[in-house]
């Protein structure tokens, strides 16, 4: 995590401003999809830089001890070693950025990640993931007792009530969605985040991160979405502290990638380790 | 495995996280060129035309110099050749029926799907153009104009009854932009029935393989043929017999000039320079560039102008990820340019964007339309109101509201002034290779011994010319302007005889300085004329229609007077009054909206007045010819200088006295004369938009000259009289067409 948004006075003024062009913004996110495509040894960097943006997610209702384990197993060693051998990058210590886990198994995450000896932090949802609509005192409660596990990022359901009612919050990072919705991380929605994220710096010279979450399943999407990031805010913003990609599937597709860049073949599931 | 060489790159990559080339091959060109042997010639009557004896250009890359191919230049016998392949073709392709032309056109835009790789490929490396901007935007619009006129094609003999195509039509292309420049003019040209004969600059391969094409698809080889070869045949073709028509078009898209209101100048030039620093500029073959190059010499424009910008005291800003050899360009802001720089007023090049603060909207207005162009523009606020306002204000042919470059091919473009005034696309796209059925063919003929320099300059002195024989009542004396009559400048007159060869009276002669003033007074009563609603000109027409016809005894006299029959003379008043209420009642429903692909929201399409029209009356049908032009003209807001009939110009100034006291001063301005050295005086003035001249051939040929100064529309009669009497002649679709503009106003949708 990057040094905490001290926050500003509230100026209803800075919002009442934003228009956002709607035709503008989705003709923007046609092109940057369209213009900055990757290739070859630039595609195996650009993918295993996604790598360590990525917040390996599971959000299951039958979550347990031992598939969270093999998650943070996963997390550490994302990438088969002989892959990353034979790309030379294999003393880079590539791992995941975080593991994403419901408040009820963060202990077992820092148990698992703390078995396999790595220091990846735990994130956990919470406050009534992921309607945000339970009472603000077991909402704090639940962000605290999370802490207590161990787990040091609370991605925070913000109370959307309020936010539709014109009442504001703020926050170190700002996620586009739980992932959970029907449409959940779309480009058009990220370009109005990206903007209002760039807009904030350059009033107050903080910089606030960026996590979109929820379909990104397919190597070629994170790539775009670096592209965007990068287009949009630059390459300082190209960091796990600075953005993160909420995902559970696209691990694996990112690893046939490589192994498709390393071997010319196309990777069977049973070639690489689940997660 | 393929993993030695690279990985060690990817270390590096992973850290700095650098966009890398993505090459396109272009094996595929090489190939096709392979199969002409590296040297293109022409295509023709569906063959590949290869001369002997002709000098040839290299077509190279621009970036790599890699020689590609030699083209062979074409000379004046090859044009002929051309020429009379068309001319062959133009028989059986403007008989078929239209449902026929739309199959042929559907099969053409199914072969370049076919073939799409090679003819992005083969532009872009030409070019040196972002393949990416012809991959994904100029072939699916290629394909879509070939759809969409396909589609008009299949309904012409309903829609489009009337009309006649043209006949053959030569086509002038810019280098840059040659494929998709090309689409706009040969589709309508193609869907409505004529053949076309293209003239490329030399070493633009791609339209010769567009005509391959074409002319592999069998059995109509002839409708599009292609030759390379340089300007100075241009006049050639033009010259051909049978070509009706030459259309061209110079650079498009060149670099920009942005108007920033004041109040947010510094926000918007952060985020101007924030975003071009993240351009990316490179081989156009590469499909993750913003920009290609336009090539050394567009290069060699843009360095001149920002270093003369620079001098000037301009500020410049450059950025963004390009090679720094030429013949590339970094993209340029140039901010600070004192207005009265000489660079203000001169075409900015591409890749650079001139920027000027602008303190109120009405000031924007002003600065953007006080420039010889008018192509297109685009309005970026999030005021509605205010962009409309804009929007309607903007003289240009195309504007998009909050969007820019967007295009479709059921939207007609177009521009104004000295960006042409003819349209592509739409409706009125299809209209510019049409002509109303039984119009005379244009002959090439033009007389070599027409002086320009001396045509209509001196007027014959004029003395008095005997007794007036009784003419009653008096005729109104001296030129009609501004609302008045006013004694001719030269306080000379000429003198008019009836048709027993006796005078009938005097009319003042009107010179220069005349038509100066009449086109003043013109100007001043058009903001006002423009602004009044169609219905309030409608009933102005109608008014004076009402009077026309209280004066019926006196204007039929008149006419009998100069010899017509008095049954006739009678018909023609009464036709003259029909004139003004049928285009009193067209003044309403001019404007419609279209609904375009890819685009939520309407597309207004605007019938805008020209401006201050020019109009020359013919000798023939004195009264009914002066109302036939002039009462379009008003209903379509249009402000105008008329010179009524040589012969006979009385009845319009009778019918002045009504203007006088019906219509708002300066709107109609009628100026007596020399037909010649009135129409001189009209084509030379560069404030005058538009010219209709019915005279003779030599006056006509003259004024088409005279008026490329300004690059003017001019509607010419060839010294041919037209049937004034007749429906479509005398109130036709032509008269609307020609009478205003059209502009295409986007207005983009979302919440």
């Amino acid at each position: 995590m990057s040094a905490r948004n001290p926050g500003t006075e509230l100026d209803l003024s800075w919002i009442s401003k934003v228009q956002v062009n709607q035709p503008a913004v989705l003709r923007r996110a046609e092109q940057i999809q369209a213009r900055r495509t990757v290739k070859k040894e630039w595609q195996a960097a650009w993918l295993l830089k996604a790598v360590t943006f990525i917040d390996l997610t599971t959000l299951s209702g039958d979550d347990t001890y031992s598939n969270v384990k093999r998650l943070c197993y996963k997390a550490k060693y994302p990438i088969r070693e002989d892959l990353l051998k034979a790309l030379n990058m294999h003393d880079k210590g590539i791992t995941t950025a975080a593991v994403c886990v419901y408040p009820a198994r963060v202990s077992d995450a820092v148990k698992a990640l703390k078995a396999s000896g790595c220091d990846i932090p735990v994130a956990s949802v919470a406050t009534g993931f992921p309607s945000g609509q339970t009472h603000l005192k077991t909402r704090l409660e639940e962000i605290k007792l999370a802490v207590e596990d161990g787990a040091t990022e609370i991605d925070v359901v913000i109370n959307r009530t309020l936010v539709l009612t014109g009442q504001w919050e703020g926050s170190d990072f700002i996620k586009t969605s739980t992932g959970k919705e029907t449409v959940n991380a779309t480009f058009p929605v990220a370009i109005v985040m990206l903007r209002a994220i760039r807009d904030f710096f350059w009033k107050t010279g903080n910089k606030i991160g960026f996590k979109p979450a929820g379909g990104i399943r397919t190597a070629k999407d994170s790539l775009a979405w670096l592209s965007l990031v990068k287009e949009e805010l630059g390459d300082e913003w190209l960091k796990p502290e600075l953005f993160r990609i909420g995902a559970s599937a696209l691990l694996l597709d990112i690893e046939r990638q490589i192994y498709h860049h390393v071997t010319g073949r196309y990777a069977a599931y049973r070639d690489l380790p689940m997660s | 495995m393929a993993a030695t060489r690279a990985e060690s790159r990817a270390r590096e990559i992973f850290t700095t996280l650098e966009y890398g080339p993505v090459p396109e091959s272009h094996a595929c060109v090489l190939a096709w060129l392979d199969t002409q042997d590296r040297c293109l010639g022409h295509y023709v009557d569906g063959k590949w035309l290869k001369p002997e004896h002709r000098d040839s250009l290299p077509c190279q890359d621009p970036v790599t110099g890699e020689h590609l191919a030699s083209c062979l230049q074409a000379q004046p016998e090859d044009v002929a050749a051309a020429a009379e392949a068309a001319r062959t073709a133009l028989e059986s392709w403007s008989g078929l029926p239209g449902a026929s032309r739309a199959q042929h056109l559907t099969r053409l835009a199914k072969m370049i799907q076919k073939h799409q790789r090679l003819l992005w490929t083969l532009e872009s490396l030409v070019t040196g153009r972002a393949v990416r901007e012809v991959r994904d935007r100029d072939i699916p619009l290629a394909l879509q104009l070939l759809q969409y006129h396909a589609i008009q094609a299949h309904s012409q003999e309903e829609a489009l009854a009337g009309w006649e195509p043209m006949g053959v039509v030569g086509l002038i292309l810019p280098p840059t932009f040659s494929l998709l420049e090309m689409m706009w003019r040969i589709c309508p040209a193609l869907a409505v029935g004529c053949t076309v004969v293209v003239l490329v600059p030399p070493a633009s391969p791609t339209p010769l393989l567009l005509a391959q094409l074409a002319g592999e698809l069998g059995p109509f080889p002839g409708i599009l043929n292609v030759l390379s070869g340089p300007t100075s045949l241009v006049p050639v073709l033009a010259g051909q017999p049978g070509v009706q028509k030459v259309a061209f078009c110079g650079s498009v898209e060149g670099g920009l000039r942005l108007l920033v209101q004041e109040s947010v100048w510094e926000e918007t030039m952060r985020r101007l320079q924030a975003r071009m620093e993240r351009l990316r500029g490179g081989r156009g073959l590469d499909g993750a560039v913003d920009m290609g190059t336009r090539g050394a010499a567009a290069r060699d424009l843009a360095q001149h102008y920002v270093r003369e910008a620079q001098s000037q005291g301009a500020q410049v800003f450059q950025a963004g990820d390009v090679p720094s050899d030429s013949p590339f360009f970094p993209p340029t802001l140039v901010s600070d340019l004192p207005p009265a720089a000489p660079g203000t007023q001169a075409e900015v090049p591409w890749p650079v964007v001139v920027a000027s603060p602008f303190r109120t909207a009405k000031e924007a207005l002003a600065m953007a339309n006080g420039t010889p162009r008018g192509g297109s523009a685009s309005v970026w606020s999030e005021r509605l109101g205010q962009a409309l306002e804009l929007g309607y204000g903007l003289q240009v042919g195309t504007v998009w509201v909050n969007a820019h470059g967007l295009r479709d091919p059921a939207v007609p473009t177009g521009g104004c002034r000295e960006s042409g005034s003819s349209r592509h696309g739409g409706l009125d796209g299809l209209y510019e290779y049409l002509r109303p059925s039984g119009t005379p063919a244009r002959l090439p003929y033009r007389s070599e011994n027409l002086n320009y320099e001396t045509f209509g300059l001196a007027v014959p002195s004029t003395l008095p010319a005997g007794p007036e024989t009784g003419p009653s009542p008096a005729p109104p004396y001296g030129l009609f302007v501004a609302g008045r009559f006013q004694a001719p400048g030269a306080r000379s007159s000429r003198p008019i005889q009836d048709s027993q060869g006796k005078l009938h009276g005097y009319v003042a002669e009107g010179g220069a300085k005349d038509v100066r003033g009449a086109v003043e007074a013109a100007h001043q009563a058009a903001p006002g004329w423009v602004g009044q609603s169609p219905g309030a000109r409608a009933a102005l027409l109608w008014a004076l229609a009402a009077a026309l016809e209280r004066r019926e005894p006196t204007l039929a006299l008149r006419l009998e007077r100069h010899g017509v029959e008095p049954k006739a003379a009678k018909a023609e008043v009464k036709l003259s009054v029909r004139r003004l209420r049928d285009w009193g009642a067209r003044a309403q429903a001019q404007n419609h909206s279209l609904q375009v692909a890819e685009l939520r929201g309407p597309v207004l399409r605007l019938r805008e007045p020209l401006g201050v029209l020019g109009v020359v009356c013919p000798d023939e049908r004195p009264l009914l010819a002066f109302m036939s032009l002039l009462a379009p003209t008003l209903a379509l807001g249009n402000t105008v200088v008329l010179v009524p009939s040589r012969t006979c110009p009385i009845p319009a100034l009778d019918v002045c006295q009504d203007m006088a006291t019906l219509l708002p001063a300066g709107v109609v301005n009628v100026v007596t004369g020399d037909q010649d050295h009135l129409a001189r005086c009209l084509a030379l003035h560069q404030d005058v938009q538009a010219l209709w001249y019915f005279g003779s051939a030599q006056g006509s040929q003259f004024s088409e000259w005279a008026s490329a100064g300004n690059l003017k529309p001019v509607w010419v009669s060839r010294g041919c009289p037209r049937a004034w009497e007749q429906e479509a002649a005398g109130a036709g679709p032509e008269l609307e067409l020609r009478a205003a503009r059209t502009k295409a106003l986007w207005l983009p949708m979302g919440d």
